[in-house]
């Protein structure tokens, strides 16, 4: 609970739990490429010599975000509809506008459709 | 080693077609790419593409989120230059939405986050997908060729007031205005040297013409006007006979010949409607009735002419018309008076001796005739 307890047994382990870790960064291939991150990064202002942690932080963001998917059919796709309720929980807005034939619910109130 | 090479091969056609777009649209590309490749992973096997696009844009922006929470912390601590514990306070920051263990915690130390911890555990568990291609550094800086200045030259700068470090002008020929007086600048070179040469006989003739009028008195002193077609008119204005010649450098035409006809012509057909000549309408009225005749002469006549030569004629001023016996008069200017008050078809207006002289001949000729029917019909 209190980490102040011992500071310097407890703060030496996570530091070095951390530095294990980012060691271990090393060796992981993220699927996002270094150079989109890097890109990014740099328009943000951010500055730092080694932007793995960053890469690894975002892929698994993402993955978080796919899982919340919920699966209709065997075979999976990646509509609009599950993506937005996804990004709804993580405080991300989308609404998709929706054109008039795509279903009988069209336009009405998405929690009271029959889901 | 072929497909990796094919791969890469891939990437410049990306960078060339980016430039053009702006330095996002290869980063948007690739980030749609990578998310593809995640969602795959995951066990997508096909996406809506507006779906696609959306979480690509999510996962670019959640980047750009960690990178400026991460460079505020590290600014906030007086650096500028950001380590491993700003981007974890960055990633707490962006995941608070979300929740992780241990959020509630003021004061945990940060290598000990909760967020740290679900990478640990992501790291662990994901299988490792490589991003499909290689993506090359961007975006790309683009050597720019300064222009030399003065001094690296060894030019003297035109003038004291400029300095000898400032870069040079550009070459002079690359902003002077060509010397062909014809607004034709699609014409072949060869082309635009044979309008030169017509238009120097043009001119001569015209210089002629005038020298000629002038001596005859009728002609004042007119000069030639390039192009100055307002000045013309004013000079119409005050004195009909002292107006300027057309503008020749506007159309390539040999001298004037029948403007009147012409001008009739060209109302009772309505060929062109950017004539400026007031008080036209009485004169179409009547001469409409006698159009036939005179245009089916007229245009053959015309037609042998140059179409530029209307077009000469049109930008003159208005036409007075006699219905008359046809006066062959020599150098008689009536097609330059603005106020017109009566029907009056004048003559033709054979002033103009030019190199054409035949033509004119043939033109007075069938004026004549023209005008015997013109009287008759006249008097309907």
């Amino acid at each position: 609970m209190n980490h102040n307890q011992q500071p310097g047994d407890g703060t030496h382990e996570d530091d070095a739990a951390l530095s294990d870790f980012l060691a271990s960064l090393m060796d992981y291939t993220p699927t996002i490429p270094d150079e989109l991150v890097e890109h990014y990064l740099a328009k943000s202002g951010f500055q730092c010599p080694d932007v793995r942690l960053q890469c690894k932080a975002r892929q698994a963001a993402v993955v978080k975000d796919k899982r919340d998917k919920q699966q209709k059919d065997k075979r999976l796709i990646l509509t609009m509809e599950d993506l937005s309720r996804a990004l709804r929980e993580y405080g991300v807005n989308v609404k998709h506008q929706e054109y008039f034939a795509d279903s009988p619910s069209t336009g009405m109130d998405p929690a009271s459709r029959d889901e | 080693m072929s497909d990796g090479g094919r791969e890469s091969e891939r990437e410049p056609e990306k960078p060339a077609r980016q430039k053009r777009a702006g330095g996002d649209e290869l980063a948007r590309a690739a980030s749609r790419l990578a998310v593809a490749q995640i969602c795959e992973s995951q066990g997508f096997q096909t996406f809506q593409h507006s779906a696609l696009e959306t979480l690509s844009d999510v996962a670019v922006r959640y980047i750009y989120d960690i990178g400026k929470t991460a460079n505020f912390y590290a600014n906030l601590s007086g650096r500028t230059e950001c380590n491993a514990f700003d981007i974890i306070q960055g990633l707490e920051d962006l995941g608070l939405a979300q929740g992780f263990l241990g959020a509630s915690d003021i004061e945990h130390c940060l290598a000990n986050s909760g967020t740290v911890k679900e990478l640990v555990q992501y790291v662990d568990e994901a299988e490792k997908i490589p991003f499909a291609y290689s993506l090359p550094q961007f975006p790309v800086a683009i050597d720019r060729k300064l222009t030399p200045s003065f001094l690296q030259i060894g030019e003297e700068p035109p003038g004291e007031h400029i300095p000898a470090w400032l870069p040079a002008f550009p070459d002079p020929s690359t902003y002077a205005p060509s010397s062909s007086r014809i607004e034709r600048s699609t014409e072949p070179p060869t082309a635009k040297i044979d309008q030169e040469s017509r238009n120097r006989k043009v001119e001569r003739s015209l210089l002629n013409l005038h020298q000629r009028l002038a001596c005859s008195g009728l002609e004042g002193p007119s000069v030639v006007n390039h192009g100055d077609a307002t000045k013309a008119k004013q000079a119409v204005g005050s004195n009909p006979f002292l107006a300027a010649p057309l503008q020749f450098g506007e159309k390539e035409v040999s001298p004037v010949l029948l403007p009147a006809k012409v001008k009739l012509l060209n109302e009772a057909t309505m060929r062109n409607p950017s004539m400026e000549n007031h008080g036209r309408d009485n004169h179409v009225s009547v001469l409409e009735a006698l159009a036939p005749d005179i245009e089916a002469m007229e245009i053959r006549l015309l037609d042998s002419e140059e179409k530029e030569k209307e077009g000469l004629l049109n930008s003159r001023p208005a036409v007075q018309f006699k219905i008359g016996i046809g006066r062959k008069s020599l150098g008689t200017m009536h097609d330059l008076s603005l106020q017109k008050k009566s029907f009056e078809v004048t003559s033709p207006w054979f002033g103009r001796e030019n190199e054409k002289d035949d033509k004119k001949m043939r033109a007075e000729k069938i004026l004549k005739e023209s005008m015997g029917h013109t009287q008759e019909l006249g008097h309907l």
